[in-house]
């Protein structure tokens, strides 16, 4: 007989802490994508927000390892889009050498201080002040995405950079933008994911949670609203594979089993989306011009 | 206020990039990158000349580092190789390291089930297990991807995951558990791998493995088929080559490649398997990334992937002597596989665009 | 008849010289005029200078030297944004339009005075009122891809409207409509040079269409304007002869063939296209041997999609293909190779060649599959090397050299190539889809002089077009196709342009063309 545990609310709030990483990043990139680029270092970003403000913020307290963080992924996205937008770059060629960079780089700086924060940051009623900030990003995403004549601007570049360029559209800088921004929120989640969740350094930390919302962003079919619901899912395996007992006391399978349970997820979804049925309505409401530079003729 | 007297730089679009130009470009970002490692160095307060003479004499002093820099080469090698083939045909295998596992796996299990053949039947026996299981799972992408276009990048990631905890599974508490922890039982002696002039047999599998693609790539029909899919899926498809037996078919040969380094790892020589705790340096599954940058710098070539990995084998096993020696901290190697990403991506630049200066 | 421009100019070009980087000068001083409320239209030919001249006008392109005046003022566009600000709209022969959105998406792109929120409905009555004002008939909310190409001018045209231009580029205009799409077209033109907005279509085809209703035309040839002249001066002969500079006359005969035996016969054959929408629909005929069954019609109504079925690239969902007597509707597109199938597909590069690969490589997409190029799965480069040779000396391509990347050469000389080393081994069908679009005149010819000659050497040809005279000029029959139907099949023996012309329209068709 199982029952329903005690814990319940403790495992909400941890499940609703990775939802809110995994939309974070996964929403960045959705922004990132509805423009054209496609950043696959989405983890190399996570890895360097979560270094960065775990260093920062055992110096300067946690506020200011956000703030590190969301700026070093501001950086790295800004890089990544420097060299697929304006220099043409094979984006898969740049945005894996960010990851690589990352995983190297973060690897040689930050593991030497590995063990826990100092400082721990505040909670509203066991929830992370940054799961609503995450809600209001997507939010604010998708009003952008679907209400505003900036949005319509961003999702034309996405689609035909062409005919925006037409239109008076400047194809470079709503790239620059959205490439930009969307390495800022993946910075950020990196952050979230350290100072909220972890709270201690350990190597690559990350462990697959940026490609698991790089799966998400294809997933959603490039909607907010679809990826918010598939963020809180997969907030909800990743938790229930790592503590399952929480919900359900006695839970039998051995650990490890449940570990491979949201990445045999994400292969299943990604299968069931991409079969005859699902692929040509996917096919619609991909980004036409995803992963192309655009080269004016 | 000074003026440099250089005129303005131009860049000037380049169409069709030539050979000597890639390979140029290749040689120059890997010279920036130790640039830039040294200045690291630097910083970290160590003079650049001694830390390279102090890594390098100790990788290839034949009494103390060569043998491990031969062994990690020789792993960097196979998952490079495992990297390129996926890639000439457009497929970008990122997933060397669940394969790499699952040959592993492959090979224990083997080495376990028939512990009582004689060496000359049970090391083709385990071989062909670390090849087959890679093989297999890595089939498994190549297969979504020909049959559904499921994202292969993607999917071979996860399967990373997958396959550790599916290793992490079996060693840490499960049927192989040994006395150790986190470690496997040991091999029978007869499991123990052969070596041929002091040096493990694998090293001369990985180089003869290197010649062949090559001219596997080159030469055969099949390595037509598989460059002109890597070029346009819709030109293969006119000429009727098809997409499916060929995404197929070049990931299972990835898989067995990177299963082939897993036997080379764990099977071969130490001849019991050690996982690291899930949170811990995950040193070796990491070695594989090696695989993708190498076989990008080498432009996808398996031959100048022999040298490649040599060098990068060695610098793995030299940044240990940085610790030690020079009490710099740990993870240099790593950082030097981060600079020449980074690199390397950036130096993509001259692929599209060379640079001119115009006189004034 | 005519409205009568104002004489007042709004538009001067002085001096305008554009060099490409390569060496070569597009426009050499070139000056203009244009007046308000004018129809001017600019003639010349492939490289004429139209295209840099109208990238500049746009702002897509800067002169090297030269000067622009607009109302008296001098201006530089820096980038579409600025010409648009200046009142200069554009109407591109490849739709500049976003596929995915809604025609009223397309309309409000980018438009400055739209405030941060997007305001459907005030936006929508604005497109609306312009819409009445000029007689326009569009459907706002449907989507870009369901339209027709007449259809998708007029969003382009509304657009430039909308964001209130004053002079109104066209590029090609009639080049991909039907004859009944270019009534409507020029009335519309015609309306909108009422209101006082300056027209400049931009034309190298199609003249009289254009010629009925300017003004003014100039021509450019080489870059340099050659003349210009008011209508009442001119004439099209006289047109023409300043457009080209000499006497051009490539005359191609069509010999008359038996018909031969069958040799390809479909049967009630449907498929979809990638949208998933019916692309053609029980389509039924057979090809004899040694004819040329040309398909003629304006690209979208499912040519290209049957010829994808025919050579296997598409699975149909209804209906049996027969060559040779032989049941082939599922046979892979190697086998069909194999049996002497070939097609001619209107991408050049990423389809029919690779850029990336070298001539030889390129020849050997056609030759990789047969026994004589493999020796125990090796294949013999001596031999495919002979064969690119051979290709490049029969076929007259210029290329340095068989190593050569195919990216380096030229349309025409790439099409010879894919060309040649389908002929090279004599199939028995060559499906050719759109064969000499793009080509320059002497390309053009020798790709059509070679598909003729294949009729003496018993291949059968399906020639998939859209130019009418091209299609008359070689089929033995016609079949002109209209969305996703053959409207007829017709022996092609006096036949009249026209005539084929409303059928590609839909004018014989049961369904009437307009979807709105």
């Amino acid at each position: 007989m199982i029952e329903i545990s005690p814990t319940l609310w403790p495992f909400t709030t941890r499940f609703l802490e990775v939802s809110t990483i995994l939309v974070l990043a996964a929403v960045g990139e959705l922004l990132t994508q509805r423009s054209g680029v496609i950043n696959v270092g989405i983890e190399g970003l996570m890895l360097f927000g979560a270094a960065t403000s775990f260093l920062t913020a055992q110096a300067f307290g946690p506020l200011w390892g956000f703030a590190t963080g969301t700026l070093v992924g501001a950086f790295l996205g800004l890089f990544h889009a420097m060299l697929s937008v304006s220099l043409r770059v094979n984006q898969i060629i740049s945005g894996m050498g960010v990851w690589l960079f990352a995983t190297g780089f973060v690897t040689y700086w930050a593991d030497r201080y590995t063990g826990p924060l100092k400082a721990t940051i505040p909670r509203i009623s066991g929830l992370t002040p940054a799961f609503f900030i995450a809600l209001a990003v997507v939010i604010i995403i998708w009003f952008v995405l679907t209400r505003t004549h900036f949005g319509l601007k961003i999702r034309s570049v996405g689609e035909n950079p062409a005919a925006a360029e037409v239109s008076g559209v400047n194809v470079t800088w709503t790239r620059y933008f959205c490439t930009t921004v969307g390495g800022a929120l993946g910075g950020f989640s990196g952050a979230v994911l350290m100072l909220s969740y972890l709270g201690a350094w350990s190597h690559l930390p990350t462990k697959g949670l940026g490609w698991l919302a790089f799966g998400l962003v294809m997933f959603s079919l490039w909607r907010p609203g679809i990826l918010l619901v598939g963020a809180l899912a997969f907030g909800f395996v990743w938790q229930f594979a790592i503590s399952p007992e929480s919900i359900f006391p006695g839970f039998p399978a051995p650990l490890p089993v449940n570990r491979m349970l949201p990445f045999l997820l994400t292969i299943i979804i990604l299968t069931i989306i991409s079969t005859e049925r699902f692929r040509r309505r996917w096919a619609l409401m991909k980004p036409e011009a995803l992963g192309q530079p655009y080269i004016k003729e | 206020m000074l003026k440099l007297d250089i005129g303005r730089i131009k860049r000037e679009r380049i169409i069709i990039i030539s050979g000597r130009r890639a390979v140029e470009i290749s040689l120059l970002s890997i010279a920036t990158s130790f640039v830039l490692f040294s200045l690291v160095l630097m910083y970290e307060g160590a003079d650049p000349l001694v830390a390279y003479q102090n890594m390098f004499s100790f990788a290839f002093d034949p009494k103390l580092g060569l043998s491990l820099t031969i062994h990690r080469s020789v792993l960097i090698l196979f998952t490079t190789l495992a990297f390129i083939i996926p890639l000439r045909a457009g497929l970008w295998n990122v997933g060397m390291e669940g394969q790499f596992y699952l040959g592993t796996i492959g090979a224990f299990f083997m080495a376990y089930t028939f512990a009582s053949l004689p060496s000359e039947i049970l090391i083709p026996l385990i071989l062909l297990g670390a090849a087959a299981a890679g093989s297999l799972y890595g089939a498994i992408a190549g297969t979504l991807r020909g049959k559904f276009n499921v994202n292969e990048v993607v999917v071979t990631l996860m399967m990373n995951n997958i396959a550790f905890w599916l290793i992490y599974l079996l060693v840490v508490g499960g049927p192989w558990a040994g006395i150790a922890e986190s470690s496997s039982r040991p091999l029978p002696k007869s499991a123990h791998a052969p070596y041929i002039f002091n040096t493990p047999f694998t090293s001369f599998l990985a180089i003869a493995l290197a010649v062949v693609l090559f001219v596997f790539l080159t030469k055969t029909t099949t390595g037509f088929k598989i460059r002109v899919l890597g070029h346009s899926i819709n030109t293969a498809k006119y000429v009727g080559i098809d997409e499916f037996k060929m995404s197929v078919l070049v990931m299972s040969l990835g898989g067995a490649i990177a299963g082939l380094a897993g036997y080379h790892m764990w099977a071969g020589d130490p001849a019991f398997l050690m996982i690291p705790r899930p949170e811990a340096y995950k040193a070796v599954g990491d070695l594989t990334y090696w695989g993708i940058i190498l076989g990008l710098v080498t432009l996808l070539n398996p031959v100048p992937a022999i040298p490649a990995s040599f060098f990068m084998g060695s610098i793995i096993v030299g940044a240990t002597v940085l610790v030690r020696r020079l009490r710099l901290p740990f993870g240099f190697d790593f950082l030097f596989l981060g600079m020449i990403s980074i690199t390397f991506a950036a130096f993509q630049f001259f692929y599209n665009y060379r640079l001119k200066v115009m006189k004034k | 008849m005519f409205t009568r421009p104002d004489s007042e100019s709004i538009l001067e070009i002085r001096g305008l010289v554009k060099r490409f980087p390569n060496g070569v000068t597009a426009l050499d001083h070139v000056d203009l005029v244009m007046k308000r409320g004018e129809i001017h239209a600019i003639l010349g030919e492939n490289g004429a200078g139209k295209t840099t001249l109208m990238n500049i006008l746009f702002g897509i392109l800067q002169p090297d030297e030269g000067e622009i005046y607009l109302n008296g003022e001098k201006v530089v566009f820096r980038s579409p944004l600025d010409a648009i600000n200046k009142g200069i709209g554009m109407v591109h022969q490849h739709r500049r339009l976003i596929a995915a959105h809604t025609v009223l998406e397309n309309i409000i792109l980018g438009h400055p005075n739209t405030g941060k929120f997007i305001d459907k409905k005030k936006s929508r009555k604005e497109v609306e009122e312009l819409c009445r004002r000029f007689g326009f008939k569009i459907d706002l909310d449907a989507r870009v891809w369901q339209l027709s190409a007449g259809e998708k001018q007029l969003v382009e045209i509304v657009r430039a409207l909308y964001r209130g231009a004053k002079i109104l580029i066209l590029d090609e205009p009639t080049s991909v409509l039907t004859p009944p799409e270019i009534d409507a077209f020029l009335d519309s033109i015609k309306a909108v040079s009422k209101e006082k907005v300056t027209l400049v279509p931009f034309v190298t085809h199609k003249l009289p269409e254009v010629f009925s209703i300017s003004h003014r035309v100039t021509i450019l040839r080489r870059g340099k304007v050659v003349k210009s002249l008011s209508i009442a001066e001119a004439s099209i002969p006289k047109l023409a002869e300043y457009m080209v500079g000499r006497e051009l006359s490539f005359e191609l005969e069509r010999v008359p063939t038996e018909p031969g035996a069958e040799i390809l016969r479909v049967e009630k054959l449907s498929a979809l296209n990638d949208k998933g929408l019916v692309a053609f629909k029980d389509v039924d005929f057979v090809l004899r041997q040694g004819e040329i069954f040309g398909v003629a019609g304006v690209t979208g109504n499912g040519q290209q999609e049957l010829a994808e079925t025919i050579m296997g690239l598409r699975k149909p969902v209804g209906g049996k293909i027969y060559f040779d007597g032989k049941d082939i509707t599922k046979t892979s597109v190697l086998d069909r190779l194999k049996m002497g199938l070939a097609y001619i597909p209107p991408e050049r590069i990423g389809v029919a060649a690779v850029g990336d690969l070298s001539l030889v490589d390129n020849v050997l997409l056609m030759y990789y599959f047969e026994k004589e190029m493999s020796r125990g799965g090796m294949i013999n480069y001596k031999l495919a090397k002979q064969y690119t040779e051979k290709v490049i000396s029969e076929f007259n391509v210029v290329a340095p050299g068989p190593t050569t990347k195919a990216a380096h050469l030229s349309g025409g000389n790439l099409q010879k190539l894919i060309l040649g080393r389908v002929l090279l081994k004599t199939p028995k069908i060559i499906i050719a889809n759109l064969p000499t679009q793009g080509l320059d005149i002497a390309a053009e010819n020798y790709v059509r002089r070679k598909l003729l000659e294949c009729k003496q050497k018993g291949i059968s040809v399906v020639l998939i077009s859209e130019n009418l005279d091209e299609i008359l000029q070689l089929s033995d029959r016609v079949a002109p196709i209209f969305e996703g139907r053959f409207v007829d099949i017709l022996e092609n023996i006096n036949l009249r342009k026209e005539a084929i012309g409303a059928m590609i329209a839909g004018g014989f068709a049961e369904r009437g063309v307009n979807r709105a």
